[in-house]
C-alpha cells in the first residue's frame, strides 16, 4: 500500500496533465470543440426521454431529469470499465519503453471521465431547475455517492485492465455484461415501481450501479437521505476491489511489456 | 549526490539475471481453456548474466541478434522484471534513450515536452527551466509551437532526441545509436551524445551492432551469446574476438 501511495503521489502531476493533454486532443481537431461534451450527453438525454417518456409513456416525475442522472452514473462507469480493458495495450509505446506504475494511467484516463461527469452534473442542475424541480441541501450528497461509484469502478478497472493484457476476447464478454447492467440498473425505468417483491430488492442491492442511481435520484428528485448503510457497504467492497487490483498489477506489471 | 572520485564506485551491479518468456501470451479466453493443464513453453533470453559497471564507465553491450541484449536493456531500465537474480543500481536515476515516448500528436511541441518529460520522472518545474535549452537543441523553429502531427519525421525524431538529451539522468541506456534527422543535426545529435556520456559521472550502456561506434566511444565492452556472458573488458581485448567468431 505504501508502494501504492508513494506512486500516486510521484505520478500525480503527470496524470493530470496527460489527462489534460488528452482532453485537449480529442477535440482539437472537431469543428464544435468542447461543445461536444455539453451536446452528446443532452442529445442522449432527450432521445431516451422520447422513446421511454413518450413511446413508452413512461409517468414518472420530472422523468428527464430522472433519466439524466441516471445516464450521468452510468456514462462514467461504463467509460470506466470499457477503457480499463484495452487501456495497457492502447499505450503499447509507453508501457513497452519507460516505466510507469500501470495504475497511473487508469488514474489518468479516469480524470478525463470525471471531468465529462462534471459538466453532466452541470447539465443535471439546469435541468432540475429548468423543470422546476424542488431543490434542497440533500443534493450535496451526490459527492459521497459520487465517490463511492468512483472507487468502485476504479477497483473493477484495475483488474480488468490486468486481465484485458492476456485475454483478447475479454472486451467482448464486458460488453456483454455491460449491455446487462446498463438495461438492469433502472436508466430509464423506476425499478423500485416497476418490479415487485424480491426481484426489485435483489437488483437495487446486488447492482452497484441500480443503488448508486437510486441513491443520486433520493438526494436531488425526491429531496431525501441517501441509504449510509448501503453506501458504507459498498464502500468497503470497492476499497477490497482496489487494494485486489492495486495487488495484482505490482505483481505483474513488468511482465505486460512481454506480453503485448 | 557528491562521490569521491578515486573510490571505485559501482553503478550498476547485475546478479545472476534470469528473464524467461512464458505462458504470458496473448490468448483468447477459449485458448486458454484449451491449454489449461499443458505445460507452457519457456523461453530463456537471459541465462543467469552477472556484471559490473563503475560510476563514469560508458559500456558497450554486443552481440548477435536474440542474444537478450534488448531484454537486458529494458530489465535494467525497470520495465522488465527479473525471473531470477537482481539489478542494483545503487540509487542511481536511469533512463532508456527511446524516440518519443509519450507522445501526443494532435498537441503541439511544447506541451509534448512537458508531457514527455514528465512521463520520464522529471518535475514540471525541471522541465521548465530545461524547456529553452530543449527547444534551442531541437532547433524546428516555429513548428514548436504547432502540433506534432504536422512534422516531418525528422523534425519528429529532433524533437524526441532533444528531450532525451537535454533531461539528464545519471545512467543513460542507449538501444541502437541514435541516427536522427538531416545530416547537420546528425553530427550535432552525435557530439552531444559524445559530451553527454563522456561526463565523469554519467554511466552509459549502449547496445550497438556497429563496432566502429561501440570502439570510437566505450571503454569497457559486454559480449552477450545466448543469454550468457562470454566475455567483458577493454574494446581491444573484446572486439578482435568478436570479430573473429562473427565470421
Amino acid at each position: 500500500m505504501n508502494r501504492f501511495i508513494n506512486n500516486i503521489r510521484k505520478y500525480f502531476k503527470y496524470a493530470i496533465y496527460s489527462a489534460k493533454a488528452e482532453l485537449k486532443s480529442e477535440v482539437a481537431d472537431s469543428y464544435l470543440n468542447w461543445l461536444w461534451w455539453v451536446i452528446e450527453p443532452f442529445c442522449f438525454m432527450l432521445i431516451y426521454t422520447f422513446v421511454f417518456g413518450v413511446i413508452f409513456k413512461n409517468n414518472e416525475q420530472y422523468f428527464a431529469s430522472f433519466v439524466f442522472i441516471g445516464l450521468t452514473a452510468w456514462e462514467f462507469f461504463n467509460r470506466m470499465i470499457t477503457g480499463s480493458v484495452k487501456l495497457i495495450i492502447s499505450n503499447r509505446d509507453l508501457v513497452t519503453k519507460v516505466y510507469i506504475p500501470k495504475y497511473i494511467l487508469l488514474l489518468s484516463k479516469s480524470f478525463t471521465y470525471l471531468f465529462k461527469l462534471g459538466i453532466s452534473l452541470l447539465i443535471t442542475i439546469a435541468l432540475m431547475l429548468y423543470q422546476h424541480v424542488p431543490m434542497t441541501w440533500h443534493l450535496l450528497w451526490f459527492i459521497p455517492i459520487l465517490a463511492v461509484l468512483y472507487v468502485l469502478s476504479f477497483g473493477i478497472g484495475l483488474i480488468l485492465m490486468h486481465y484485458g493484457v492476456f485475454l483478447n476476447d475479454l472486451a467482448n464478454l464486458t460488453n456483454i455484461g455491460l449491455r446487462m447492467v446498463f438495461y438492469l440498473s433502472g436508466i430509464f425505468y423506476n425499478i423500485s415501481k416497476r418490479l415487485k417483491g424480491k426481484l426489485s430488492f435483489v437488483l437495487l442491492r446486488v447492482n452497484p450501479v441500480a443503488f448508486c442511481m437510486n441513491e443520486l435520484r433520493k438526494v436531488s428528485i425526491y429531496g431525501r437521505l441517501p441509504s449510509f448503510e448501503g453506501l458504507l457497504v459498498w464502500l468497503v467492497i470497492s476499497l477490497c476491489l482496489c487494494c485486489i487490483g492495486v495487488h495484482i498489477i505490482h505483481k505483474n506489471e513488468n511482465s505486460y511489456a512481454k506480453v503485448i | 549526490m557528491m562521490k569521491k572520485k578515486d573510490d571505485k564506485n559501482i553503478a550498476i551491479t547485475v546478479k545472476n539475471l534470469h528473464i524467461t518468456y512464458r505462458g504470458l501470451k496473448k490468448t483468447s479466453i477459449r485458448a486458454s481453456w484449451h491449454k489449461l493443464g499443458s505445460k507452457v513453453e519457456l523461453f530463456e533470453a537471459l541465462k543467469g548474466v552477472s556484471f559490473e559497471v563503475e560510476e563514469g564507465k560508458i559500456l558497450g553491450i554486443i552481440g548477435k541478434n536474440g542474444s537478450g541484449k534488448s531484454t537486458m536493456l529494458r530489465a535494467i531500465a525497470g520495465i522488465f522484471s527479473p525471473d531470477k537474480g537482481k539489478i542494483n543500481l545503487h540509487g542511481n536515476t536511469i533512463s532508456l534513450l527511446s524516440i518519443g515516448v509519450g507522445f501526443n500528436k494532435k498537441l503541439t511541441g511544447k506541451e509534448n515536452i512537458y508531457l514527455s518529460g514528465m512521463l520520464l520522472g522529471f518535475s514540471e518545474e525541471e522541465i521548465a527551466s530545461k524547456e529553452k535549452d530543449i527547444i534551442d537543441f531541437a532547433d524546428i523553429g516555429e513548428f514548436i509551437d504547432k502540433p506534432v502531427k504536422t512534422y516531418s519525421s525528422g523534425m519528429y525524431s529532433k524533437l524526441a532526441f532533444a528531450i532525451t538529451a537535454i533531461l539528464e539522468t545519471d545512467i543513460i541506456l542507449i538501444d541502437e545509436v541514435l541516427s536522427v534527422g538531416d545530416a547537420k543535426f546528425k553530427e550535432k545529435s552525435y557530439n552531444k551524445m559524445k559530451e553527454l556520456i563522456s561526463d565523469d559521472h554519467r554511466t552509459v550502456i549502449i547496445v550497438s551492432h556497429s563496432l566502429s561506434t561501440i570502439a570510437e566511444l566505450c571503454n569497457e565492452v559486454l559480449w552477450l551469446n545466448d543469454g550468457e556472458v562470454v566475455m567483458q573488458g577493454l574494446p581491444d581485448e573484446v572486439l578482435p574476438k568478436y570479430e573473429e567468431f562473427m565470421k
